[in-house]
């Protein structure tokens, strides 16, 4: 018997030889595209090689349905709107407009275009392609989920009813000068202009074949599409030689569409990419092993980790029409019964950061500790709930605390229900389906709710106009205060920057003050670079930014 | 043998009847929650004349029996609607993942064939040898390892460990299927794939084969003087074998319908992981297009298996006198 297991042994062993030379040869393929060599040292910037960036499939790279921040992502690397934003302060800077102005109360808009861009067909960038590209995403039949974003321009609605078929606001005035009115006053409209949506397309490429188009989109950013996009497999895209801007260091980017998180960190760990996620539980571990970025956004070797606050945050919502949370005493004990550190630490790794106001850092403007409830304090919040008549929780009802299942949200309301008990307040977890829960809200069904609420653009407007103007849709407070109406009126005119963002310091402390909703939370990256990445910025709204970064050997 | 297969095809239709009334069923409004227009529109604003339009082009607003009417003439056209989320054909979403599943799926069989099969010889022929000891004692181990953890397991070792230990030099790929697809982007995900069944049909494999031997025919060729090689290969095998391809014919079948587990493990963009994907965001036309080719191709492969058995055992044949 020992013999022959004996025997046995030698052959496993020869078996894994011929597998492993087998292999050999099978992956010299592999390794070949990385790096071709055409690295020509300026100072000390090594030029050239492919930059390997995880993505999940994107819904959308045509940039009439780009939302979520994976098409995104590729379609700010192919694409260049009016105007850019800078990746940590969020300033904005010029892109495919060089200049651009506005009348005294902010309803004209006039943006200068860059003269001889280029799209990567070869053909010209002009005013006319970006009024075709705004058209086309306000057309009902091409079914844009994002036309919101230019629900201020004039002839906006006209467009959506069907009774025009062209942006009355929008005015081509020369090959170069794009003139757009809108219908109100709002001096943050160049902010929206920066979205990688509102980019411009070339009309003759879309039209011939529009499936073709979403497939590989040509474009007028610094890189161009190599090839169509292989679905669930991988988008390519490289360095666009005519680009107008400054030239990219890198050659190009694979972006890998995986699956799944941990099988990137893998592929990461096995060196074959060169940004990913970090899993839930490996995040002190890739820390202490890749070393973390000082400012949360800037990556490079030995400052791998990216842990910067995101431009979005998390919190729950209160029924102000409820009868037990009319009271804004009430709505500020709650909020100061909530120990949202405790919650960040149990739930979130320390992923999370506890939120001290609705606008979350990384938008102009953001002030810490604008919401004075946005704090753990039980005696405090005891106070609050003796002041509104509830001493101890003396008589105050159960509160249902709604949330969409399915998605964790029960283990952070579980956390908030244990926290309320400390003041004397019970409440009852109540789950339900997305779409269920999203009428529930809407029907004002629900007493204290959560939600998410993400920056479409850097802007306090974006956080403050849609949550808290009277009749809002997405204000499912249903809070209604004249004065902060009229601020928020006053705002979006006051053409001014300084003027204009201490007048939203102002709405925001208004809102906090009456405790309308509970911040709970702002979200972090939890991203890591390889050691190959320099320079490189992951932004706070979640994108990277390939062109200023390289790739050393 | 004709007539056979023609009644066989026939079967197939209440089936395939039955699968898509099934599939219609669940999308009836109420019984699942979410609202297919809502799905449709996504983030749009939903007006009455959005909600009518939307209602007229898919049928919503027919009553049931003819909106399956439509649903089942789409089919028998090859229409299988249009995605809600992707806003893509599903013929054109499904047309992209197929080739990949069964890319897949046939290398999985094979590996299953192969190692399987012959493990299982091997282990029944040299009955309590180092090599039936180890094929006893894998495969109980692989049946009770849970796939996604073999397939980490796997990358971990091949794609990372034997990286470092040899300086890069060596390693296999551990996720997609290589630009253009090669053959050692299949190696891990149709080993991972193939694990549990391999296992199986070496365990079938097994007992057959010592039952075979132990038969008196076995005993009488032994005793005309056949080699052991004639004995095994000729006779005992190929009686055996019936339940193994049985076994495997079954799990083709299986495969084909794609493997979640594994395709989002290695991020291989088969079907499996498609249908899953679409069954979480409720994009039904997916879902159930991808089910219904499913269910149609799992059928004939069933009946190829079935048609099989004539060749493997002359004494099976089909539609024949004994009707």
């Amino acid at each position: 018997m020992s013999e022959r297991i004996r025997k046995g042994f030698s052959f496993l062993l020869a078996l894994t030889l011929v597998v492993s030379m087998f292999s050999i040869t099978g992956c010299a393929a592999e390794e070949e595209p990385t790096d071709d060599g055409t690295e020509e040292p300026v100072s000390d910037v090594t030029k050239g090689g492919t930059f390997n960036f995880y993505i999940s499939e994107p819904a959308f790279i045509d940039p009439y349905n780009l939302q979520e921040s994976e098409g995104t992502q590729v379609g700010q690397a192919v694409f260049d709107s009016l105007v850019a934003f800078d990746p940590i302060t969020s300033e904005l800077k010029p892109a495919a407009a060089e200049s651009w102005e506005s009348n005294e109360d902010a309803t004209v808009w006039t943006f200068h275009l860059v003269e001889g861009a280029k799209f990567h067909d070869g053909s010209d960038v002009t005013a006319d392609d970006f009024k075709y590209a705004w058209e086309r995403i306000c057309t009902p039949s091409v079914a844009s989920e994002i036309s919101y974003h230019l629900g201020a321009v004039k002839g906006y609605d006209a467009m959506q009813d069907e009774t025009a078929t062209e942006l009355e606001g929008v005015k081509v005035i020369d090959d170069y000068t794009l003139e757009v009115t809108l219908n109100y006053g709002f001096a943050d409209f160049e902010f929206v202009v920066g979205h990688p949506a509102l980019a411009p397309v070339p009309k003759e490429a879309v039209e011939s074949d529009p499936a073709a188009f979403s497939e590989m989109p040509i474009g007028n950013g610094p890189f161009k599409m190599a090839e169509p996009w292989a679905h669930d497999q991988y988008i390519k895209i490289v360095k666009f030689d005519d680009y107008y801007g400054d030239e990219p260091n890198i050659d190009g980017v694979d972006f890998k569409i995986l699956a799944d998180q941990d099988t990137a960190f893998l592929e990461f760990e096995a060196g074959n990419l060169d940004f990913t996620q970090i899993p839930t539980g490996r995040i002190q571990e890739t820390i202490d092993k890749y070393g973390e970025s000082p400012d949360g956004y800037t990556v490079n070797p030995g400052e791998q980790v990216s842990l910067g606050a995101e431009q979005a945050i998390y919190y729950l919502l209160v029924n102000t029409t409820d009868p037990a949370l009319k009271d804004p005493n009430v709505r500020a004990a709650l909020s100061m019964a909530i120990d949202r550190q405790d919650i960040c630490d149990k739930v979130f790794e320390g992923t999370r950061t506890p939120a001290t106001g609705i606008v979350p850092p990384g938008i102009v403007g953001y002030e810490a500790n604008a919401f004075p409830y946005a704090k753990y304090d039980v005696e405090a919040a005891k106070a609050k709930l003796a002041e509104a008549g509830f001493p101890n929780g003396e008589g105050f009802p159960e509160i249902s605390l709604e949330y969409n299942s399915g998605s964790g949200h029960e283990d952070i309301l579980q956390l908030v229900q244990e926290d309320l008990k400390a003041i004397g307040v019970n409440g009852k977890l109540v789950g339900s389906e997305w779409a269920q829960y999203l009428d529930k809200l809407g029907a004002a069904d629900y007493q204290v709710g959560r939600l998410g609420w993400i920056a479409d653009y850097p802007i306090m407007d974006n956080f403050l106009y849609p949550l808290f103007k009277t009749g809002s849709s997405d204000n499912y407070s249903f809070y209604s205060n004249p004065d902060v109406d009229a601020k928020l009126d006053e705002a979006r005119t006051t053409v001014d920057d300084d003027a204009r963002v201490a007048l939203y310091q102002e709405i925001e402390s208004i809102v906090g003050n009456d405790a309308v909703s509970i911040p709970m939370f702002y979200y972090r990256h939890t991203r890591v670079a390889s050691d190959r990445v320099n320079d490189g910025v992951y932004s706070a709204n979640g994108l990277f930014t390939f062109e200023s970064c390289w790739l050393s050997e | 043998m004709f007539k056979y297969v023609m009644r066989r095809l026939f079967q197939m239709i209440p089936v395939f009847l039955g699968v898509t009334l099934m599939l219609f069923v669940l999308r009836i409004p109420g019984l699942l929650p979410g609202d297919p227009i809502q799905l449709i529109v996504g983030e749009r604003e939903l007006t009455p004349a959005l909600r009518a339009e939307i209602e007229e082009k898919n049928h919503l607003n027919e009553p049931l029996h003819i909106q399956y009417g439509y649903y089942v003439g789409g089919l028998l056209q090859g229409d299988l609607g249009e995605s809600y989320q992707k806003s893509r054909p599903v013929t054109e979403i499904l047309g992209d993942k197929f080739p990949n599943t069964f890319r897949l799926a046939f290398a999985a069989i094979l590996v299953e064939i192969i190692v399987g099969v012959l493990a299982g010889i091997i282990s029944a022929v040299k009955q309590y040898s180092f090599w039936d000891v180890l094929v006893t004692l894998s495969t109980s181990v692989l049946v009770s390892v849970p796939v996604f953890w073999l397939g980490m397991l796997l990358q971990m070792f091949f794609g990372i460990k034997l990286k470092e230990w040899t300086g890069g030099s060596v390693f296999l790929p551990i996720s997609g299927m290589g630009n253009p697809p090669d053959f050692v982007h299949l190696i891990l995900p149709a080993i991972t794939l193939a694990s549990v069944s391999t296992a199986y049909v070496a365990r079938i494999m097994r007992s057959q084969m010592l039952e075979a031997m132990g038969q008196d025919y076995i005993r009488t060729a032994m005793a005309k003087g056949l080699t052991e090689r004639a004995v095994v290969f000729k006779h005992a095998l190929k009686n055996a074998l019936i339940p193994v391809v049985t076994y495997i014919g079954i799990d083709l079948g299986a495969l084909m319908g794609g493997a979640i587990l594994t395709e989002s493990v290695f991020s291989w963009p088969g079907v499996g992981r498609e249908i899953y994907l679409a069954v979480l965001q409720r994009d039904w036309p997916v879902v159930m297009g991808g089910v219904v080719v499913v269910v149609v191709i799992v059928m004939f492969v069933n009946l190829l298996v079935d048609i099989s058995y004539a060749a493997l055992d002359p004494r099976i044949r089909y539609g024949g006198a004994a009707e």
